[in-house]
């Protein structure tokens, strides 16, 4: 079970799932259209390099 | 004794054992799960001790100091996280196509070079720079591989770095486009695929933001079914003369489509194309990495390949030049690669936790990725050698005719008929694999043939390889959009110091003219590619492996000051050894890329045979380009290399201040935590 609870969370840093919901604490807004919006215009100006 | 010593005597006898069975076999076809054993022994030892020595001696890793993670903590970039999730978070960043096609084109010299590269090359090389690095990082705030070089070595080591940095973003991107062109060309099916990946991501897109906002597990497993449903539906327009046509295109088409496509992707909102594509990209490298690993565990393969093969004398055809330098640079991330050090300065020293657990992550996650580079070799050099060579040589150097180039590679030693090839193209749903360079079709065909032997059979070997093409040209592109984007906010970074509205993410005109510039760039080394009569890569990808290679070689200059500011000086070789190693392998390599005396290899000894020959102008040109790029490469790396020592020297004289610009030591609140 503390596998399964480790890969789920793996997946939720790496698929944003995570920053989502900091991003929701930190702001304290609900989960919809705009608070997405806002999250992924603060996403946009950090610069993600994927290596090679 | 105790259990542990005798424990770890064993795994170290159990992979020296691998190892001299995986070097010392000739004429006998070895079980590529000895490769595995023998990576995964060195790896256990090099984890467990040479680490471990690196943490305790050289660094003095420290659980009593507040990472940048929890002195910063704002939500937003500067988070604490787990160390295992930061460990999968860092795999995925650093985990592209590199440690699949590098050694792939390597086993041209036959399965033993590359591997032994790889192994040593990661254990003492590659792990040894993304640790240290993401430790110097975490100790300064998170700052950047460009801002370190600059605050530590000086003014001349920012500007190498940074001009390191866009070099290889260029290269890179050219090259990682070309390899998609010569995936794709004149298949209807891998084309069809690729291109509905593109509307899977926009409706990705639009189904995360307005339907479903931020379930991106759910979104990335509905768009991982679209993808597998394209796959399915190519085998249909690959059949029907009618709609194949259309996806039936020339490399010159593809590329423009992908320049076309390059710039879109850096020019539209994120949350469209580009963040769809890159979890849908990341949910299949994940899946598909961990499928190939289960398949070679159960399957053991037989690897076919010799050990080492006629061409380590330089005469090979997929790419010019000796075993050595070239397997060396020809491999990079599955060894060492130097675009890790923007990762490991990037995104993940702002999660880290506690400094103890960097050991893991920088070290840890590199030893996975070599490992992903072991899976490549074995997928290459499970084939046949008559068709991984039939595979990978241009049409300029084993012919044009399946006859003709069945006959040249059968003279090579390696025997293989063009009724053969024929056979398995149509097994693979292909019109023709002669001249399918690029290293992609050679390993979507290697893991076909693994995943076919245990499930479906050749019934379904066409959809295994479809498949395998898919996830290696889709992580691509997700480079390609991703590396164009970096590359856009560098450039605006930098001409925002000459004009302010320049360096402002969110204005068009200067969002566009970026894009665009940087689209240019590698759009014209891709174009000389695809124009290239010897395919493009043996010219691309050895620029691409010395970029890269160099710009490890400024990683470790920064490492290697930093160490001896620290005082640590007696530990220096942990960098100084992989800087000199690369230094001499890359310099050398630049060197007969720019001057040697055969056409194949030398850049400036082709154009000068073609200038006799009335060649092309243009061809002409870009050998003279790609001489002067790899000259300008190698001057900076010198430079860099000359101001490092000079500061080296410096300290250890007592001439210059050593102090670092380590941000000061602050107690954790973890400190009561083991660790």
């Amino acid at each position: 079970m503390r596998l399964f609870r480790l890969i789920r969370a793996v997946l939720r840093e790496i698929f944003d799932e995570a920053a989502y919901e900091r991003f929701r604490n930190r702001t304290g807004v609900e989960a919809e259209r705009d608070s997405y919006s806002q999250f992924l215009r603060e996403r946009e100006q950090i610069k993600n390099v994927k290596c090679c | 004794m105790k259990f542990s010593s005798v424990l770890w005597i064993a795994v170290a006898v159990f992979g020296a054992f691998a190892l001299a069975t995986v070097a010392l076999h000739r004429g006998e076809q070895v079980d590529a799960l000895w490769l595995v054993t023998a990576a995964v022994c060195s790896y256990a030892v090099g984890y467990r001790f040479y680490s471990k020595f690196i943490a305790t001696r050289v660094l003095a890793l420290d659980p009593q100091r507040a990472t940048p993670a929890e002195r910063l903590e704002n939500g937003r970039d500067f988070v604490p996280t787990n160390k295992w999730v930061v460990f999968g978070h860092h795999f995925a960043a650093i985990a592209g196509p590199g440690p699949l096609v590098g050694p792939v084109l390597a086993a041209q010299f036959g399965y033993l070079p590359g591997t032994l590269w790889i192994l040593v090359g990661a254990v003492f090389g590659g792990c040894v720079q993304d640790f240290v690095i993401l430790l110097f990082s975490v100790r300064r705030d998170g700052k950047s591989l460009t801002e370190m070089a600059k605050e530590e070595i000086g003014r001349v080591g920012g500007f190498v770095a940074y001009a390191s940095v866009i070099s290889i973003l260029v290269i890179l991107l050219a090259v990682c486009a070309l390899i998609v062109v010569n995936a794709l060309k004149q298949s209807p099916w891998g084309t069809f695929t690729i291109a509905m990946t593109i509307p899977i991501a926009f409706l990705m897109g639009i189904y995360l933001r307005r339907i479903r906002p931020g379930r991106v597990l759910e979104t990335s497993i509905i768009g991982f079914g679209l993808v597998l449903l394209a796959i399915w539906g190519g085998q249909w327009v690959s059949q029907t003369p009618a709609v194949a046509s259309y996806f039936t295109m020339t490399a010159p088409a593809l590329a423009i489509a992908i320049i076309i496509y390059g710039f879109a992707a850096s020019a539209l909102p994120v949350w469209l194309l580009l963040a769809p594509r890159d979890y849908l990209s990341t949910f299949v490298k994940l899946g598909t990495i961990g499928l190939l690993a289960i398949g070679i565990l159960f399957m053991h393969p037989t690897l076919h390949m010799p050990a080492l093969t006629r061409f380590t004398d330089g005469t090979g055809p997929v790419f010019a030049g000796k075993l050595f330098p070239f397997a060396f640079i020809t491999i990079a991330c599955g060894a060492i690669s130097g675009f890790h050090s923007l990762i490991s300065s990037g995104t993940t020293p702002k999660l880290i936790r506690r400094e103890t657990e960097i050991r893991l992550v920088g070290y840890g996650a590199m030893l996975c990725e070599s490992l992903v580079a072991i899976m490549a070799t074995i997928a290459a050099c499970v084939l046949d050698p008559g068709t991984y060579f039939a595979i990978n040589s241009p049409a300029g150097i084993a012919g044009q005719l399946p006859e003709k180039a069945a006959a040249t590679i059968t003279g090579w030693g390696f025997p293989v008929t063009a009724g053969s090839m024929h056979a398995l193209a149509q097994n693979v749903g292909e019109l023709t694999l002669f001249n399918r360079t690029g290293g992609a079709p050679a390993f979507a065909v290697g893991m076909a043939h693994i995943f076919s032997n245990s499930l479906g059979g050749e019934a379904v070997m066409a959809l295994w390889y479809h498949f395998a093409l898919m996830f290696e040209a889709l992580f691509i592109l997700t480079v390609l959009d991703a590396g164009t984007r970096v590359g856009r906010f560098m450039l605006q970074d930098a001409l925002g110091h000459a004009w302010k509205p320049l360096g402002r993410t969110s204005w068009y005109p200067s969002v566009f003219a970026t894009s665009g510039l940087i689209v240019a760039l590698w759009g014209y080394f891709l174009w000389q590619g695809v124009r290239d009569p010897l395919g493009g890569i043996n010219s691309l990808w050895p620029l691409f492996g010395i970029a890269n290679q160099l710009l490890a070689a400024v990683a470790l200059c920064v490492a290697t000051t930093i160490i001896i500011k620290m005082h640590r000086a007696k530990y220096a070789l942990v960098t100084l050894g992989p800087l000199s190693w690369l230094v001499t392998v890359t310099f050398i390599a630049s060197w007969h890329k720019i001057l040697d005396p055969d056409p194949r290899l030398g850049f400036l000894a082709q154009a000068r045979q073609l200038a006799a020959t009335g060649g092309n102008a243009r061809l002409i040109f870009n050998n003279r380009l790609d001489a002067v790029v790899a000259g300008l490469l190698v001057v900076m790396v010198a430079l860099i290399l000359l101001e490092s020592a000079r500061q080296w020297i410096g300290i250890l004289r007592g001439s210059r201040m050593s102090a670092t610009k380590e941000t000061p030591f602050v107690l954790t609140q973890f400190a009561e935590e083991r660790g």
